[in-house]
């Protein structure tokens, strides 16, 4: 009867052990919540800002043609300048949201914020 | 011992079910937007042949700059006879099909009169009815040969635009390319304009947005997913917003829906007819979508003005 009582305390343990390292491995490879601003420039990431965490402030980014004022303004980001002809990415204006890119085609830049969302892309 | 077993199995199998795929991406600036490839299967090497295809198909279809191959921009240069590379010949003779031909607002020779809206559009001017007459006139004039071995001649001044077509075209490419590799979970994002949707883990549908409709959802998979929209690429002049899409009949860039999506099984098809469709009358587009097999939503003043019988748009 002991021998079977340990046993089971055995099997206990270990299927404790299995349950909470899966849920540690699945949690652990989940994106975080924060959300993070990835800025590109001709397909290289330049920038990442941790929308979260990051005062209001305005900086300067060099694209592939002339510059842009990106600007960081209660936790979203968007162009606040940018020498550019058709100045869509200002017109896009401040984004907080993930799959919501801006885009400046002229000097490509890309900014795109990541983290948990509810859908999988956006169209339009 | 088998409940034992079974108490073991239990977590086990649990655990699997609820594991993720690992997701590999890349962000590559191509088409004058960025194109997002998503696998959450395959490799890094995977990535890198789709890569391939959107630079190929970029070089080929540019026609802004010079790119040291025959592509459109060479082509629209001469009247002389030019050898493109087989993708070039295909992209082109599906544009100029004569299926095509009951769309009334796609004229892949409206190349000129695009570029002369651009131009305005940069100086915040509308463009004077005396270009846009003259840029007809031209178009009325020109054509493209197709003399078979991948040799294609332009007839009369107009330039040729493939923008309507490149970008579906790529994923065409992309989705052969997936299927021959056997990767079926994946998301291509070509600039949220032209999407190619695999499956995810357990072949469920992915959640799109809809960028032109407040809180609004569409669950889909293995199929492309086009858009013309103003949402994105206008200048607004004296109140009126003015698209980069050209109607080809009239030379404006006023187009008469805000939006249109098109669903579909052939990338480059859900392309073109999201472009031509963004001017096509509602009654025209219930014939369209019917014979081109094909679903559609079209938005105005931010609301559904029609869609295909049966397509679900999901309100969070």
């Amino acid at each position: 009867m002991k021998k079977t009582l340990r046993n089971d305390l055995i099997l206990i343990g270990v299927l404790l052990a299995l349950i909470i390292g899966g849920l540690l491995a699945v949690l652990l490879t989940r994106k975080k919540d924060n959300l993070v601003a990835k800025i590109y420039v001709q397909s290289q990431l330049v920038e990442e800002i941790d929308l979260k965490n990051e005062p209001d402030h305005d900086f300067v980014i060099q694209g592939a043609k002339g510059k842009l004022t990106i600007s960081i303004k209660d936790h979203s980001i968007g162009v606040k300048e940018a020498d550019c002809p058709h100045q869509d990415c200002v017109h896009m204006g401040y984004v907080s949201e993930t799959n919501r890119p801006i885009i400046c085609a002229y000097n490509q830049v890309y900014i795109i914020i990541e983290g948990n969302s509810n859908y999988d892309a956006r169209i339009g | 011992m088998k409940l034992k077993i079974s108490l073991l199995l239990l977590p086990l199998i649990s655990l699997v079910s609820c594991s993720v795929s690992k997701e590999i991406s890349r962000k590559s600036f191509y088409f004058d937007t960025y194109v997002d490839i998503r696998l959450f299967e395959g490799k890094v090497e995977n990535l890198n042949d789709i890569n391939q295809i959107f630079a190929k198909i970029d070089k080929l279809t540019d026609n802004f700059t010079e790119r040291n191959i025959d592509n459109i921009y060479e082509i629209n240069r001469t009247n002389e006879n030019v050898v493109v590379e087989p993708e070039l010949y295909d992209i082109l003779n599906l544009s100029f099909s004569s299926n095509l031909a009951s769309l009334n607002y796609f004229n892949p020779l409206c190349g000129s009169l695009s570029k002369k809206w651009k131009e305005s559009h940069e100086n915040k001017a509308v463009l004077s009815e005396s270009v846009i007459n003259e840029e007809l006139t031209k178009m009325a004039s020109s054509g493209l040969e197709l003399l078979g071995d991948n040799t294609v001649r332009r007839t009369g001044e107009s330039e040729i635009d493939l923008g309507a077509v490149a970008k579906g075209y790529a994923l065409d490419k992309v989705k052969e390319y997936l299927d021959v590799k056997n990767i079926k979970k994946y998301l291509v994002d070509a600039g949220s304009s032209s999407i190619l949707l695999g499956e995810k883990d357990g072949g469920k549908n992915f959640i799109v947005k809809v960028s032109n409709l407040p809180n609004s959802y569409l669950e889909l998979k293995n199929c492309f997913v086009s858009t013309s929209s103003l949402s994105r690429q206008f200048v607004e002049m004296e109140g009126q917003k003015y698209s980069h899409i050209i109607n080809p009949n009239n030379g404006s860039a006023i187009n008469l829906h805000e939006a249109v999506i098109v669903i579909s099984d052939v990338g480059y098809l859900g392309d073109i007819l999201s472009t031509d469709f963004v001017n096509e009358s509602l009654d025209s587009i219930k014939v369209l979508e019917q014979q081109f097999n094909v679903k559609t939503i079209v938005i105005d003043n931010s609301a559904i003005t029609y869609k295909t019988e049966g397509l679900e748009v999901i309100n969070k």
